[in-house]
C-alpha cells in the first residue's frame, strides 16, 4: 500500500527534514507515527498524500511509483486516500455538511443518496446540531471532527491524519480512534501520526518512531498483546450504547 | 450540499474582481460597439459610394464665351450628339449654366455673381454599368470636337474614397482587436490573482483529489458570469451613443455623410457582443488557470 524507500525529503536548499526512510506499510494495516514536534511526522505524511515529493529515494502508494504519475493520474489517487490535516483545512464559507460532502462533489458522485451518508457521519462524531455551521463558528475540537469526517467519508482505502486527536477530549479521541478502527476492519489502511503516547498505548498497532527525520524503530504487535485491543474495546463500550450501534452500521 | 444553492468550493463571489471585472469589461464592450458599428456604418458607406457612382461619367468642356447660350453652343451640342450615339450611354443630360451656379451656391453665393464667372460646361452621362464605352476612344472623340474637354469616370476619386472607408474599417478592426486583447490580459491579470487570493482552497481541492479541470471550471463560471453582466451593461450604454449619433447625422441631411440605421444582421453582430465578451472572459480565466496550475507540484 505504502512504499519507502530510502526516501530523504529537503525543502528548497535547506537541510534534510528526511533521511534515509525506508518503510513498508500492507493494504488493510494500521499504523502510528509517533515522535516529537519537529521530528517530520508531518513531513512524512505529506509525502503520503502526495502534497510532497521526495528530494531523493522512490515513494509507492498502491503499488505504484509517484515520481512518473502524470497529473491527472495523481488526482485520481488522491480519491483513493483521505487526510485529516493537523489544521483541518476547512472551506469557511462552507458549511460543516458541505466541507463534508466536499471529496464526494469532487469525485463527480452527486447521488442525493449520499446526503444521507454525510448527516449520519456528523451525527456519530456529535455535530447532529451543527450540520449547517460554518467552520468560523465551530470550537477548534468541533472543527477537528468536520476534518476527520471529510476525510472518511469517500471510504478511502488509505486514510492518513496528523494529529487527528489533538484539539479533542479523550473521550472523543477514543471514539474517533475507534471509527478508524472500524473503517481498518473494513480494509483501509490507517496511518495515524501523533505525539500522544498514551492515546498510542491504549490500542494494539505496531508504532513507528521518528527522531530527528530518521526512523528509529519499528515496534510491531507480539503475540499475546489481545490485552491492549481488549482494553480498546472495552473502553469504546463503555461510551455506551450508542456508540456501538452507530459504529456497527457504519462499518457495515 | 442539498440545501438551497450550491456554493463553489472556491468562494469567488466575495472578491473585489466581482465588483470592478464587469465595469471594465463593460467599457471595452462599449468601446468595442462603436468601433464595430463605425466599422460597418464606413463598410456601408464605401458601397454606397461605390454603387452611387458605378456607371456614372462627367464630360467638362471649357468655359464657353460670355453671354453665349448653351443651347446655341454647337460644340456643347456636338459633345452631347456623339455622346448620346455612343454604344453603351444610356443617358446624356446637358447641365446648364443655372443648374452649375446652384451646385456652386453653397460655396460662391449668389447666383448672380456665379453668373459672370468663367464656369465650365457640364455633361452628366450615365453608362450601362455591364456594357460601357471605351473610354479611350471616348475620350480621344470628345477632345476632337472640344479640345481641352476632360472625361472624368470618377474612379480616381472614388478610389480614394474607397481607401478612407476601407481605413476607417481596418481601425475599427483593429480597435475591437485591441479591446478584445486588453480584456483577455486583464481577465488573465484578475484569474491570476484569484489564484493567488484562494491558493489555500485551491491547494486543498487538489490534495482531496480535484483536478486542474475542475479548479478551472470554478474560475471560468465565474468570469462567464462576470463577462457576460459586464457585455451587457457595455452594450445597453452604447445603443443611446449610436441613437444619439445617428440622430445628429440625419440632422444635417447630407448624402456625403454616412447613414447610422444597421441592418438587422448587423444589429445581431452587435447584440453578439456581451456573449462574445464572456466567452473571451470563460476562455482566457480557463487557460490562465490551467497554465497556472500545470506549473504547480
Amino acid at each position: 500500500m505504502v512504499r519507502f524507500e530510502d526516501v530523504a525529503l529537503r525543502y528548497g536548499n535547506g537541510p534534510e527534514i528526511l533521511k534515509h526512510i525506508s518503510l513498508h506499510f500492507d493494504p488493510g494495516s494500521y499504523h502510528f507515527l509517533v515522535g516529537a514536534s519537529g521530528a517530520g511526522k508531518s513531513s512524512l505524511l505529506r509525502m503520503m498524500y502526495l502534497a510532497q515529493r521526495p528530494s531523493s529515494g522512490k515513494v509507492a502508494l498502491f503499488g505504484k511509483d509517484v515520481a512518473g504519475l502524470s497529473r491527472r493520474k495523481t488526482a485520481l489517487l488522491r480519491r483513493k486516500i483521505g487526510v485529516v490535516f493537523q489544521d483541518f483545512r476547512l472551506l469557511d464559507h462552507l458549511t460543516a455538511r458541505e466541507n463534508v460532502a466536499l471529496p464526494l462533489r469532487i469525485s463527480g458522485d452527486t447521488d442525493s443518496r449520499r446526503d444521507k451518508d454525510v448527516e449520519e457521519l456528523l451525527i456519530w462524531v456529535g455535530l447532529a446540531d451543527h450540520m449547517d455551521a460554518l467552520p468560523p463558528t465551530l470550537s477548534g475540537g468541533q472543527q477537528q471532527r468536520v476534518a476527520i469526517a471529510r476525510a472518511v467519508i469517500a471510504r478511502p482505502s488509505l486514510l492518513l491524519a496528523d494529529e487527528p486527536t489533538g484539539n479533542l477530549d479523550d473521550r472523543m479521541a477514543v471514539r474517533l480512534l475507534y471509527l478508524f478502527e472500524e473503517l481498518n476492519k473494513i480494509g483501509t489502511t490507517v496511518v495515524i501520526a501523533t505525539h500522544n503516547e498514551a492515546l498510542v498505548e491504549r490500542f494494539h498497532h505496531p508504532v513507528t518512531r521518528i527522531s530527528d527525520g530518521q526512523i528509529w524503530t519499528v515496534e510491531t504487535v507480539a503475540q499475546g498483546e489481545g490485552g491492549n485491543r481488549a482494553g480498546a474495546a472495552d473502553l469504546a463500550a463503555g461510551l455506551g450504547a450508542d456508540l456501538g450501534a452507530t459504529a456497527g452500521r457504519d462499518g457495515s | 450540499m442539498s440545501r438551497g444553492r450550491r456554493r463553489q468550493a472556491v468562494p469567488l463571489d466575495h472578491d473585489a474582481s466581482g465588483r470592478y471585472l464587469p465595469l471594465l469589461v463593460a467599457i471595452m464592450v462599449y468601446l468595442a460597439a462603436l468601433a464595430l458599428a463605425g466599422a460597418m456604418v464606413a463598410n456601408k458607406l464605401a458601397a454606397r459610394w461605390d454603387r452611387g457612382l458605378a456607371g456614372a461619367l462627367t464630360v467638362q468642356l471649357p468655359p464657353a464665351a460670355a453671354g453665349s447660350e448653351d443651347s446655341a453652343d454647337p460644340v456643347l451640342q456636338g459633345v452631347a450628339d456623339l455622346l448620346t450615339e455612343t454604344e453603351g450611354v444610356v443617358s446624356v443630360e446637358v447641365m446648364h449654366t443655372g443648374a452649375i451656379a446652384a451646385l456652386l451656391e453653397p460655396w460662391l453665393g449668389d447666383t448672380a455673381l456665379i453668373g459672370d464667372l468663367p464656369l465650365p460646361r457640364l455633361i452628366a452621362v450615365t453608362v450601362d454599368p455591364q456594357a460601357p464605352p471605351d473610354l479611350t476612344a471616348l475620350r480621344r472623340a470628345v477632345l476632337a470636337i472640344a479640345p481641352g474637354s476632360l472625361v472624368d469616370d470618377h474612379q480616381r476619386w472614388l478610389s480614394h474614397l474607397l481607401d478612407l472607408a476601407r481605413a476607417v474599417e481596418i481601425m475599427a478592426a483593429v480597435v475591437v482587436a485591441l479591446v478584445v486583447l486588453a480584456a483577455a490580459i486583464m481577465v488573465a491579470f484578475v484569474t491570476r490573482m484569484g489564484l493567488a487570493a484562494h491558493d489555500q482552497a485551491i491547494e486543498l481541492l487538489h490534495l482531496i483529489g480535484a483536478q486542474d479541470s475542475y479548479v478551472a471550471r470554478q474560475f471560468q463560471n465565474h468570469s462567464l458570469s462576470l463577462g457576460l453582466r459586464g457585455g451587457l451593461i457595455g452594450l445597453l450604454c452604447a445603443l443611446p451613443t449610436l441613437y444619439l449619433a445617428r440622430y445628429l447625422l440625419e440632422r444635417v441631411q447630407s448624402d456625403l455623410l454616412p447613414d447610422l440605421s444597421l441592418r438587422p444582421y448587423e444589429w445581431s453582430l452587435l447584440v453578439l457582443l456581451p456573449v462574445a465578451s464572456a466567452l473571451v472572459t470563460m476562455v482566457t480565466a480557463r487557460i490562465t488557470v490551467l497554465r497556472t496550475l500545470a506549473r504547480l507540484p
